[in-house]
């Protein structure tokens, strides 16, 4: 697993130390994370630059708020690929995206296992 | 105090609903900024609050725009949270009537230092309002009895004599004044002349209707507009006004004070056109008439009648005809 694929420093700072508003957020995600996944890659699939940026722009929010910066910088370069169009890039773009993903996964799981623990 | 937040995306906003609960903010949380706008909008709406940029149905600069739109509602101290950065995007948002903008992912502190700034300017807004509000009551109000003072009370009549005149209807004008209060204050000291006054201007605002006007015409003139008033009623209710000025004695600081109070009666419908000034003198010949009558009655003005009315007065309805 990649180091610091979550910034726990940072996302506890963020929410002042609380770790039941951190459990919660960290929920939220694995609830939400998959069907924008899922929709920014059918938007990918379909060529849909507009639809890229909304899924990125959405996803991107969702990664700094967790401190997630590798996964949110992807999301920002497929947001800013969908807004200015940028088609021959996007399947590239969205491939590292999804790898970073991955491991993010990974570390949200252990992550929360420490906060419910 | 309460605060709207505004954003699409679930983490966010409840990141921003935990941190601002836990602030002591009332908080009230919405997905897009169709419903933003829609909370904001009404005049009980949150004066604080917090607009993701890029939402559906309408963005944030978009909610400012419509909030700004508003015309003489109270102030509504809106932040924009953006992951925009360009010089552009943020002259753009405050544009839109934004008043600061708080880039993402927020720093709580910072962003409890931001609103605070923001309620420093709704304070402000509050005192300001206020110190209008105050000015604005002392500009037209009386500052001893707190009833409307001469230029509003004469204002007011004249709206309502050009509105009864179209409207086919009668404004009762009685111009009223204490009896011997010159005596009152010689014998009991200008305080308790002051208190005369403030007693008088009460039971002349408990004995009309609430949508009649009651000012202070001069110092111890009183101006009383009896609004939509029918001709054969004006004198009872006069006569009911002098009762009830006359009823018990002011109670002040060191003496019982009985008082009484003379007035000249003048229903407008009987003077076709005449300007508001001049039927404020017959009027007030009419008061005249009272104390030369031996005060704490009415007397009622009546246009002179040419030949060809003399026989109509003969009709007039009992309490008119004197």
């Amino acid at each position: 697993m990649p180091s610091a694929t979550i910034d726990i420093t940072e996302l506890l700072a963020r929410v002042e130390d609380d770790r039941e508003l951190m459990r919660d957020l960290l929920l939220i995600f694995k609830q939400e994370f998959p069907k924008h996944l899922a929709a920014l890659r059918d938007a990918v699939s379909s060529t849909n630059a507009e639809k890229i940026a909304t899924e990125a722009h959405a996803l991107k929010g969702m990664l700094s708020n967790l401190a997630a910066h590798p996964a949110a910088a992807a999301a920002a370069r497929l947001e800013h690929l969908g807004r200015n169009r940028e088609v021959s890039q996007f399947q590239a773009a969205f491939s590292s995206f999804e790898k970073i993903s991955k491991d993010l996964l990974l570390q949200l799981d252990t992550c929360m296992a420490e906060v419910s623990g | 105090m309460k605060i709207l937040i505004a954003d699409d995306e679930l983490m966010s906003r409840t990141l921003l609903q935990k941190t601002l609960e836990c602030a002591g903010y009332e908080v009230t949380a919405v997905e897009n900024g169709r419903l933003a706008a829609d909370q904001l909008c009404p005049v009980d709406g949150p004066r604080l609050a917090l607009l993701d940029w890029v939402m559906p149905e309408l963005d944030g600069p978009g909610v400012c725009r419509e909030v700004r739109k508003r015309e003489g509602q109270s102030y509504v101290y809106m932040v924009l949270l953006t992951s925009k950065e360009s010089k552009e995007d943020v002259v753009a948002g405050l544009e839109s009537g934004a008043d600061d903008y708080l880039t993402k992912p927020f720093d709580p502190e910072e962003l409890k230092a931001r609103l605070r700034t923001g309620l420093r300017i709704l304070n402000l807004e509050g005192r300001l309002v206020e110190a209008r509000e105050q000015m604005r009551f002392q500009a037209t109000h009386d500052g001893l009895t707190t009833l409307w003072n001469r230029v509003v009370i004469l204002d007011l009549l004249g709206r309502e004599l050009v509105r009864s005149r179209r409207e086919r209807i009668s404004t009762v004008i009685l111009l009223g004044d204490l009896d011997h209060f010159k005596s009152v204050n010689d014998t009991y000291g200008h305080l308790a002349g002051d208190e005369v006054l403030r007693e008088t201007a009460k039971r002349l605002l408990s004995s009309v209707r609430s949508y009649d006007f009651v000012g202070r015409y001069g110092g111890e003139e009183f101006l009383v507009v009896l609004n939509n008033c029918h001709p054969a009623h004006a004198l009872a209710r006069a006569e009911q006004i002098c009762r009830t000025i006359a009823g018990t004695p002011v109670q002040t600081a060191n003496a019982a004070i009985p008082i009484t109070m003379s007035f000249g009666l003048l229903i407008s419908q009987e003077w076709d056109a005449l300007p508001m000034e001049e039927l404020l003198q017959h009027a007030d010949a009419a008061l005249y008439a009272a104390k030369a009558a031996g005060r704490n009655c009415v007397k009622v003005a009546h246009p002179k009648p040419s030949s060809a009315d003399e026989h109509a007065q003969d009709h007039l309805p009992a309490p008119l005809r004197h």
